[in-house]
């Protein structure tokens, strides 16, 4: 066998170079030399945002229609679908470039935790104790030693001790002259389980350093990571970071990532995908705070189903095969470092406990940290991205649906979406009598693309205006050159070609507005269905409804309710948690009240399949509109949207 | 003790809508309960029954739906007029069949020419069917509109990708709409929302569902009309408050039971009254459904739908 050739490639404008063997796809190859490129399908080739511009060498490429003749011909190429054939110098312009720092970004009015009553009780302690050395006269073991003091000194019995702290022992307790401290982890206790909680001994360090006491919380989101440092001894955040998902260059959303664990190795690849992720975002975090990594003692984290998963190494395939069976709801505490995560070999990870295979440990941390099963009051929970989550119910019950909503919240699918990084478009105004439009981007950029809060924000403005009618399409009768034909129906011009990052014209397309309506038809459709199916007249009975998630956090409300997204109710009603699932996470790390309510309410939460619901269908093609076929699903829209039309009528005749 | 008859409640009505003019003009819809349900509400004006005239003459139709228009199916102002002389036709349906581009494409100015020419003729109302080609149909009902404005037509199928074209052309020559669908009680709302803010008047459109004849899924059909009316009549659902008409006869002409020869298949029985029973019976079955305006193509069906009327209304 003849080894393979070697080709050089060169990245431009990161200039990185990759040695790879000839006829090795390009993005394969750009992703291992670090460079990184939106690829939204996962490599599939359907979603052409991974196109890149050939300056020197060859490549075979499979054509898809994403790339036009005029594109073609300068050289531009689907990454995904290139395989290498000689040295190459590759430019990857700005709208394929994932940007390395995301940025975060709090809403002004998040409400900070909303579960209450419990006692500030962290899982993991650290005790201090003075041992007696041994004698001849008590010459009983280093470890009987141990337990027999903290039992007298600490009331603490029926520990159980891990093996690697008695390999510590001997030195730890001679080196620090019989003061030591030790550290133990409880886990959550089975529902309605009598008795305590059994502490585990976990690690056992010379000398007093409690005043060093930390752990480590994460969401481990499809998109991003998003990890906090905790100081124990001050149950405060001391430190906050956050990171692209290296796994989003394999497709963005779980079932491409499901798809991509099925070729060979994929599994293997995806884990170290996120795994590198993590060590990037503690590395972050101690830098922060100059903490030392053997100071951090315990690692709490709450993700979806798929992507605890593939964290663990367990072949997400059944997630996405009927009868949508996880491989376990509850995992038992895992030693973070045998995964390869860089912390001192005691650290466990405990992973938020998941409900089904598409309601994940990510809602029921969000459910722990809202409260919700703490309150009498009928609550609506929402966390919307790819995937729409729903809870809703009280301190009796607790009902959770998910629908997929397709990515065109983050960008996904929409011509000029991207993800909410710096130059996404996210404000717009437009003015009613010139149709012009006026722009904000986040960072104050020029802009690159539309977020997809920001195409929320466009859709309501479009519609309230009168520029586009209740099913989604422009009125091309309108006296601006703003609305033109284009390739995907007519579109609207937000920002012409010297105005943007990208030197084109950023639009709007009916195609987009098709993409956006039935992205919140299907949440709509998904919460409306299942309130009727646990008995609830209509969704004007939630005395509250939480907003949790990344994009949830900058949804205007208004322009949500516009678009019949969000429920019209009074507007006081709806309260923002961010980050809900980090937050869970974070709480759990403080109380061990809330890590047993936690696995409580896993239990409590009965799960609805829509996917074979007639009801859900069929709620979902009358949300396919602007808001809502039913105008009585939205009284307040409706009344303003005839009040502006009659207002044009009078103003127009 | 006396036996309490639990009654429906209905909180709204059927909006009337008066098609065609003059004194063969018509009346439909107005009805405040079910369908047939007498002893609860009202059904002011009986289903009407249009007959199907085509605008140029049939290639496929089977013989028994050929019959009774021999000689005439060559000229529409002829064939109308038999049906109104000879079969009592209340109203009539010309199917704009030769103007789809994927046949004979014929212009719509003559398209326009000929509807002209028939509403001249004839004094009961005048349904105008298109294509469902959309720029052919805009195109074309462009034109009729503006050549027989007065006339006070019928001009379908509307459907949500031509809804402002010739939704605009109907209104600026006063033609009521029919609002077509493909059978789905959330779609057809939410076309009905469109051309009302588009500024259609509520007695200037019908609604078409899209039906089916039997054996071929009527009982979607039953059941999505069925829903339009509970939702019209109980639910307060006012954009759903619309006479239905249901385009049926080209529906159960074209399938295979009613052409396919006895002697090919002798259990199917005697070609003439099967093609006969399958229209008369779907007909019914819509009628049961809701129907206002029923488009129907054989005369003998034809009398048997109005026997059925008749006794289902006799008091």
């Amino acid at each position: 066998m003849t080894e393979a050739e070697k080709i050089k490639v060169h990245f431009k404008p990161d200039n990185v170079e990759i040695v790879v063997d000839r006829g090795e796809n390009l993005l394969e190859a750009a992703i291992a030399a670090g460079v990184r490129i939106y690829a939204s399908c996962g490599g599939s080739g359907t979603c052409g945002t991974c196109k890149v511009t050939l300056e020197k060498g060859e490549v075979e490429t499979t054509r898809t229609n994403k790339v036009s003749d005029e594109e073609f011909s300068q050289g531009v190429r689907q990454a995904c679908q290139s395989r290498v054939l000689s040295d190459l110098t590759v430019y990857v312009p700005v709208e394929s470039r994932l940007e390395k720092a995301v940025i975060s970004r709090e809403r002004e009015r998040v409400s900070e935790s909303l579960a209450t009553g419990w006692r500030f009780r962290p899982p993991l302690t650290k005790y201090f104790i003075e041992l007696p050395p041994p004698t001849m006269k008590d010459n009983t073991s280093d470890l009987s030693r141990l337990l027999r003091g903290l039992k007298k000194r600490y009331s603490l019995s029926n520990m159980s001790v891990e093996f690697s702290v008695v390999r510590k022992l001997a030195k730890a307790l001679r080196d620090g002259d019989w003061k030591v401290t030790v550290t133990t982890l409880v886990t959550a206790a089975q529902p309605g389980a009598k008795g305590r909680h059994e502490p585990k001994l976990i690690n056992v360090e010379p000398g007093d350093t409690r005043g060093r006491h930390y752990s480590l919380a994460f969401d481990i989101g499809t998109t991003t990571v998003c990890g906090q440092l905790l100081d124990l001894n001050r149950g405060r955040v001391i430190a906050d970071a956050i990171e692209f998902n290296q796994q989003i260059s394999f497709g963005q959303d779980v079932i491409s990532r499901i798809a991509y664990c099925q070729k060979p190795g994929g599994l293997e690849k995806l884990q170290q995908a996120v795994l590198n992720s993590i060590n990037t975002v503690i590395d972050e975090l101690l830098k922060k705070k100059k903490v030392n990594i053997e100071d951090i003692g315990h690692l709490m984290l709450a993700g979806n189903t798929t992507m605890t998963q593939i964290l663990f190494g367990l072949d997400p395939v059944h997630i996405r095969m009927a009868p949508y069976t996880p491989v376990a709801n509850f995992f038992p505490p895992v030693r973070a470092s045998s995964l390869g995560i860089n912390v001192a070999e005691h650290v466990h990870i405990f992973a938020f406990p998941a409900v089904s295979s598409y309601v994940g440990g990510d809602i029921s941390s969000g459910v722990v940290g809202a409260g919700i099963y703490q309150r009498p009051e009928l609550t609506l929970f929402l966390d919307i991205g790819t995937n729409g989550e729903i809870v809703i119910g009280n301190s009796e019950w607790l009902a959770t649906a998910s629908c997929s909503a397709g990515p065109a919240f983050e960008g996904g699918g929409i011509k000029h979406g991207m993800v909410a990084t710096i130059g996404a478009i996210e404000g717009f105004r437009i003015d009613p009598s010139t149709w012009e439009p006026s722009v904000t981007t986040i960072g104050g950029a020029k802009p690159r693309g539309i977020s997809g809060s920001g195409l929320i924000n466009i859709i309501a403005a479009l519609l309230r205006a009168g520029a586009i009618s209740q099913n989604g399409k422009f009125n091309p009768d309108l006296p601006t050159e703003r609305i033109r034909p284009g390739t995907d129906g007519y579109e609207y011009v937000l920002c012409r070609a010297p105005e943007t990052q990208t030197g084109k014209d950023i639009v709007l397309t009916e195609v987009d507005i098709d993409n956006l309506m039935r992205a919140k038809g299907a949440i709509y459709a998904g919460c409306q269905t299942l309130t009727t199916s646990v008995g609830i007249r209509s969704t004007a009975e939630f005395n509250q409804v939480i907003i949790a998630g990344a994009f949830g956090s900058h949804l205007d409300i208004d322009a949500s309710i516009t678009i019949g997204l969000l429920p019209d109710l009074p507007r006081e009603k709806f309260i923002f948690i961010g980050n809900g699932s980090l937050l869970g996470a974070r709480m759990t790390s403080f109380s061990t009240d809330l890590l047993d309510d936690a696995r409580r309410v896993a239990q409590m939460m009965t799960n609805f399949e829509l996917s074979d619901s007639v009801d859900f269908m069929n709620n979902y093609v009358a949300a396919l509109f602007l808001p809502h076929t039913h105008a009585a699903e939205f009284p307040t829209i409706t009344k303003e949207l005839s009040r502006l039309q009659k207002q044009r009528a009078r103003q127009g005749g | 003790m006396a036996l309490d008859i639990p009654k429906t409640r209905y909180t709204g009505s059927i909006k009337q809508v008066k098609l065609g003019g003059g004194d063969k003009a018509v009346t439909i819809g107005g009805e405040t309960a079910y369908p047939f349900y007498l002893f609860e509400g009202q059904m002011p004006n009986l289903p009407k029954i249009a007959m199907e005239v085509y605008d140029s003459p049939p290639q496929d139709w089977a013989e028994a739906a050929l019959e009774p228009f021999a000689g005439v199916t060559g000229d529409p102002v002829a064939w109308a007029k038999k049906c109104i002389d000879d079969y009592g036709a209340e109203m009539i349906c010309l199917q704009l069949a030769s103007t789809d581009p994927n046949g004979a494409d014929r212009g719509a100015d003559e398209a326009a020419a000929l509807v002209k020419k028939l509403a001249d003729a004839i004094s009961v109302p005048l349904i105008v069917w298109g294509t469902a080609n959309h720029e052919k149909d805009t195109e074309v009902f462009r034109t009729v509109a503006e050549v027989c404005q007065g006339k006070r037509l019928v001009i379908g199928p509307v459907e949500e990708g031509d809804h402002k074209k010739i939704g605009a052309a109907a209104l600026g020559y006063k033609h009521t709409v029919s609002a077509s669908t493909p059978i789905d009680i959330n779609l057809a709302k939410q076309l009905n929302i469109l051309l009302g803010n588009l500024g259609i008047p509520d007695d200037m459109l019908v609604m078409d569902p899209t039906v089916s004849g039997i054996g071929y899924g009527i009982e979607y059909c039953y059941s999505v009309m069925e829903r339009m009316r509970m939702a019209a009549l109980t639910q307060q659902d006012e954009r759903l408050q619309f006479p239905i008409i249901c385009n049926i006869a080209k529906e159960v002409w074209k399938t295979k039971e009613v052409k396919i020869p006895e002697s090919e298949d002798p259990k199917m029985g005697d070609i003439k009254k099967r093609g006969i029973l399958t229209e008369a019976m779907s007909a019914a079955v819509l009628l049961l459904a809701g129907a206002d305006v029923l488009v129907m193509r054989h005369p003998e069906a034809i009398r048997l739908v109005r026997e059925i009327l008749a006794e289902m209304t006799a008091a």
